[in-house]
């Protein structure tokens, strides 16, 4: 099963500091809900995981990384990651292309596209809810993203945003997650302005 | 000679054929009482669990278990290079292909068995199984079947490599397991150049599930002091169990006892042989305590037996009055990973050839390909006899066809080509003879019941509204009871079946025989031929099915078999006993043989009644007092051999009305007509059709295993795979006609699947019917409201 998610995140802040997030492999999984760099293998290849947690029920998510390509001259990252769940049910495959674009008035946004590939117990199970998780996983991300450059800055927005950082959760919460699609699918029914969807 | 009204007496007493006699199976199942096998409990028992692929196809490159062997509580994790020393990391499918028990060197589908995991208890299985690590690659997945046959289609099976030819004779691609075709190809050929009409339709009868209550599963126990193996097993065939266990093991087929306890429906799914039973059974006999395998819902509509997966292609040529001239049809078959089909051994495509349905079709000829794909194996009989309902949905959708292009009414075109009562017995173009039907009468019947005219009128009134409203006819017939050993085996063991009766001295009876019940009413039925034919009360007769240690030989219950092959063997024994019964009657009379007649429970001398013996008598006098020569005791034994199939057939009429906003369908009226012969039990018909019905709407209105490209099953969940409930189902109507089996000792045919195989092509019927006016001549099942929904955005009237 596949799922292809096109992404713009506005950002407020200079496409410098936001590239200086972009270009680093454990900041940009610090953005991650869940997720972290655990190992360097060389200067392109990492390992990493991701937890996920559902009322009880814990699922891990191991993983590689490869950088192919990151270029400072377009800002661009292109990555791919390989990564099976721990109990050998189901396995995850993310090809993930990402830009800083500069934007009028001193800004930038972070233009992203993937392809995320499931197999096993997680695409019978969990198809239906896929670009479901996927708009989260990337709105708690484009959040994140936004606050880690903010954090660069100066000021009092900055500091604030550095505690942010400090506070969120280490693992993404099933739950609430659940709670926040459910959220999101009453305000697209309704109408509702905030919708992940335009 | 008239009945008495103490003749009458007699016989209500005995409670017979005919009779709607309550259940002898319920008082236990709805005090939940019942004995399945998940309620084997046995000294010592040990659970097990299996490690599934989550890829579709990839190659292993390592199984690392010593984390989960490491587990306290876990006995064994076997993989096949456990099971190669033993020769059964493979093993022998029905249809004589092989299958992997435990993947051997690659993955052919996703939730393949790759590792069994031997623990003290079910929760510390399945947490070893989460121990086991698998390293795999993943290989390219085929998933349409149309796709199989490929230049550069993946290959599947490399174990067949270099071999181009199967079981079933040439094989013409890699992922080609065989062709099957039947009928005069090129007579047919020139039927079709030269007809004045032809119609043409292609259709997908999707990947269903028959999806028991109960799952598959195994007590297995062998005993390494006796060297005695013991299975409990959801099988619908256990004597084939033990003969293939016996094949498979080298254990003495007498060293084996396999028993059937109340089984939780079946419905073809447990007609196969699977890779938990045989991995529970090595792992009893290495282990030497016993193991038990019980699939969860999961398991059970990924992994064992799915039902249909054929790609359908229908023609029809006729003339321009609608009499066909000739049928043609070519399928694409999907049997998944291994060709386990469930079929008679020389059928790979089953009875499909009773595809030219009730129609007098002259010319026809059907082809059939099996092709293999990264899916489970299977394509068993879901609720029907061999394929019959592929058949019966192609032509009875291809009629429906000819009869909008033709512009003709869907009942008339049926009666312009039925079969004619007078034609029986009729030999049909594909090479079977049916043995008896008024197809007419049915039909006349069911239209009249309903009012036809006044629903078409109504229909009419409803699209000049803009209303869709549809009216589905199926008038089919079944092949059944498998079958006559000259045509029909498995594992080259011939399809008869068996009963032994023997009746107790003080009158009462007990009986075996080689079919087992698995809902059907068995203990019920079984009773009460024996009470007409031998004058018992059928209170009195204990029947007794699924142990192989005390039933004869028989091949089990599946594809409507066991009235038409068990039930004849059951009064054919009944039989033998009351020919002993009447010359032990004779010489407690002192009379001749001859001078005594049959009536209701007793011989009487002709012209002479009150001079008469009951059964009950008699069967006392057959322990102590027995004419000259004729040895003690009253049983008999038989296995018979049916000369032909029986051929049930229905006429069934389906009303709905689709809301357009929404594609929700609501069945406003369904009516089935069955004739299957002599009826034993009326009301036992009647649930029995109910139940029929109830799948037949489940598998036409929602059933669909979904796969992905990447070989993903979505929907193996009871969230996703349709079950109706009593909340979707809707009300039946049901009636008969009786045209007996002129072959059969008591006239019966067979009757639990014809619901199920009438109703579906009724179902789409009536859907298609609905929008026939837009030009729709076809619309692929399940008609759930979403793809009803599309059909009617397709058609251009959502904004109407």
């Amino acid at each position: 099963m596949q799922v292809k998610i096109d992404r713009v995140i506005p950002i407020d802040g200079p496409a410098s500091s936001a590239w200086q997030v972009l270009s680093s492999i454990t900041e940009v999984a610090g953005c991650m809900p869940g997720a972290e760099i655990t190992e360097q293998l060389d200067k392109s290849n990492y390992k990493g995981q991701v937890k996920v947690k559902a009322g009880p029920a814990t699922a891990q998510f191991k993983g590689d990384l490869e950088i192919k390509r990151l270029d400072a001259a377009s800002r661009e990252l292109h990555l791919v990651g390989k990564g099976a769940d721990t109990k050998g049910s189901s396995n995850a495959v993310m090809d993930l292309t990402a830009n800083i674009r500069e934007t009028d008035g001193g800004g930038c946004e972070l233009v992203g596209a993937a392809e995320v590939t499931v197999n096993g117990k997680i695409a019978s199970l969990g198809g239906r809810l896929m670009t479901s998780v996927s708009d989260q996983v990337l709105k708690q991300f484009g959040d994140n993203f936004a606050t880690k450059v903010l954090a660069l800055g100066e000021g009092a927005e900055a500091e604030a945003a550095a505690t942010k950082l400090e506070e969120q959760p280490k693992e993404v919460n099933g739950l609430a997650f659940l709670w926040a699609m459910v959220v999101d699918f009453f305000k697209r029914l309704f109408g509702g302005k905030t919708g992940t969807t335009p | 000679m008239s009945t008495t009204a103490d003749q009458i007496e007699r016989t209500d007493k005995l409670q017979g054929m005919g009779c709607s006699r309550k259940r002898k199976e319920d008082p236990r199942f709805i005090q939940g009482k019942g004995n399945y096998v998940d309620d084997i409990k046995m000294p010592g028992m040990l659970h097990l669990d299996a490690v599934r692929s989550p890829y579709a196809h990839a190659r292993i490159k390592s199984i690392n278990k010593e984390r989960a062997l490491a587990l306290p509580g876990v006995h064994a994790v076997l993989t096949a290079e456990d099971l190669k020393p033993l020769n059964l990391h493979w093993m022998p499918t029905l249809a004589g292909d092989m299958q992997a028990v435990l993947a051997d060197e690659k993955v052919h589908f996703q939730m393949q068995e790759v590792a069994v995991v031997v623990a003290e208890d079910r929760y510390i299985a399945a947490d070893a199984v989460d121990m086991v690590e698998v390293e795999y690659e993943e290989l390219p997945v085929l998933v349409d079947a149309h796709k199989a046959m490929d230049s550069d289609a993946p290959v599947l099976r490399e174990d067949l490599a270099g071999k181009d030819e199967g079981a079933h004779g040439k094989r013409l691609h890699h992922n080609h397991i065989f062709t099957w075709d039947v009928g005069d190809k090129d007579d047919t050929d020139r039927v079709f150049d030269t007809a004045e009409v032809t119609v043409n339709e292609q259709m997908t009868y999707q990947r269903v599930h028959p999806s028991p209550l109960e799952t598959c599963g195994c007590v297995a126990s062998f005993d390494k002091i006796k060297g005695t193996l013991t299975v409990y097993i959801t099988s619908q065939a256990p004597h084939v169990v033990r003969t293939v266990v016996s094949m498979l093991s080298g254990i003495a087929e007498s060293k084996i006892r396999v028993i059937s306890p109340d089984i939780g429906g079946g419905f073809g799914n447990k007609v196969g042989i699977y890779p938990g039973y045989v991995a529970s059974i090595v792992a009893s006999i290495v282990l030497g305590r016993p193991v038990k395998w019980v699939e969860d819902r999961i398991e059970n509509l990924s992994t064992t037996a799915f039902a249909r997966d054929y790609h359908m292609t229908g023609e029809l040529a006729a003339d321009p009055d609608g009499k066909i001239k000739a049928l043609r049809v070519n399928v694409i078959a999907d049997h998944g990973a291994f060709d386990a089909c469930a079929d008679p051994t020389k059928f790979p495509a089953g009875l499909f050839s009773i595809v030219t349905g009730s129609y007098d079709i002259p010319t026809a000829y059907a082809r059939v390909d099996g092709v293999y794909t990264n899916k489970a194996p299977g394509g068993v009989a879901y609720r029907c006899s061999f394929r019959v309902t592929e058949a019966v949905y192609l032509v009875e959708r291809m009629i429906d066809v000819l009869a909008q292009k033709l512009d003709l009414d869907k009942a008339e075109i049926r009666f312009r080509n039925f079969i004619q009562k007078s034609q029986f017995p009729y030999q049909s173009a594909l090479g079977w003879e049916y043995d008896s039907g008024d197809y007419d009468t049915a039909l006349k019947k069911v239209l009249e019941a309903v009012d036809y005219e006044g629903l078409r009128r109504e229909q009419a009134e409803k699209r000049a509204r803009g209303e869709l409203m549809g009216i589905g006819i199926c008038t089919f017939t079944e092949i059944v009871g498998a079958g006559p050993t000259r045509n029909c085996d498995i594992l080259g063991i011939g399809m008869f079946d068996s009963a032994e009766i023997r009746v107790h001295p003080t009158g009462s009876a007990m009986a075996r025989m080689g079919t087992i019940t698995q809902g059907q009413g068995h203990q019920t039925t079984y009773a009460q031929i024996i009470a007409s034919e031998l004058g018992l009360p059928s209170e009195d007769i204990q029947i007794e099915e699924g142990d192989t240690d005390t039933a004869p030989y028989g091949l089990g219950t599946y594809g409507s078999r066991s009235t038409p092959v068990g039930g004849a063997a059951t009064a054919n024994a009944a039989r033998k006993i009351r020919a002993k019964a009447q010359k032990i009657a004779a010489h407690l009379l002192e009379v001749s043989e001859d001078d005594l007649e049959w009536d209701v429970d007793q011989f009487r001398v002709k012209g002479s009644p009150d001079q008469a013996k009951t059964m009950k008598e008699i069967a006392f006098a057959a322990y102590n007092n027995l004419p000259e020569g004729v040895e003690p005791g009253l049983e008999a034994v038989d296995y018979y051999d049916p000369p032909n199939f029986t051929y049930p057939f229905g006429a069934y009429l389906c009303v709905l009305d689709i809301d357009k906003g929404t594609g929700e369908t609501s069945v406003r009226r369904f009516y089935a007509l069955d004739d299957c012969g002599t009826r034993i039990n009326p009301m036992i018909i009647e649930g029995q059709i109910h139940g029929g019905l109830t799948e037949g709407f489940a598998v036409a209105m929602g059933q669909q295993l979904v796969f992905d490209e990447g070989g993903n099953i979505l929907g193996n969940t009871l969230m996703d795979y349709f079950v109706p409930t009593a909340v979707e189902t809707p009300v039946w109507e049901t009636d008969y006609t009786v045209t007996p089996s002129p072959h059969h000792p008591i006239g019966a045919k067979g009757v639990a699947e014809s619901p199920h195989v009438g109703s579906i092509p009724c179902f789409t019927n009536a859907m298609v019917d609905a929008f026939s006016h837009l030009g729709v001549t076809h619309m692929n099942m399940p008609h759930s409201a979403y793809n009803v929904w599309k059909q009617i955005r397709a058609s251009g009237i959502d904004k109407s």
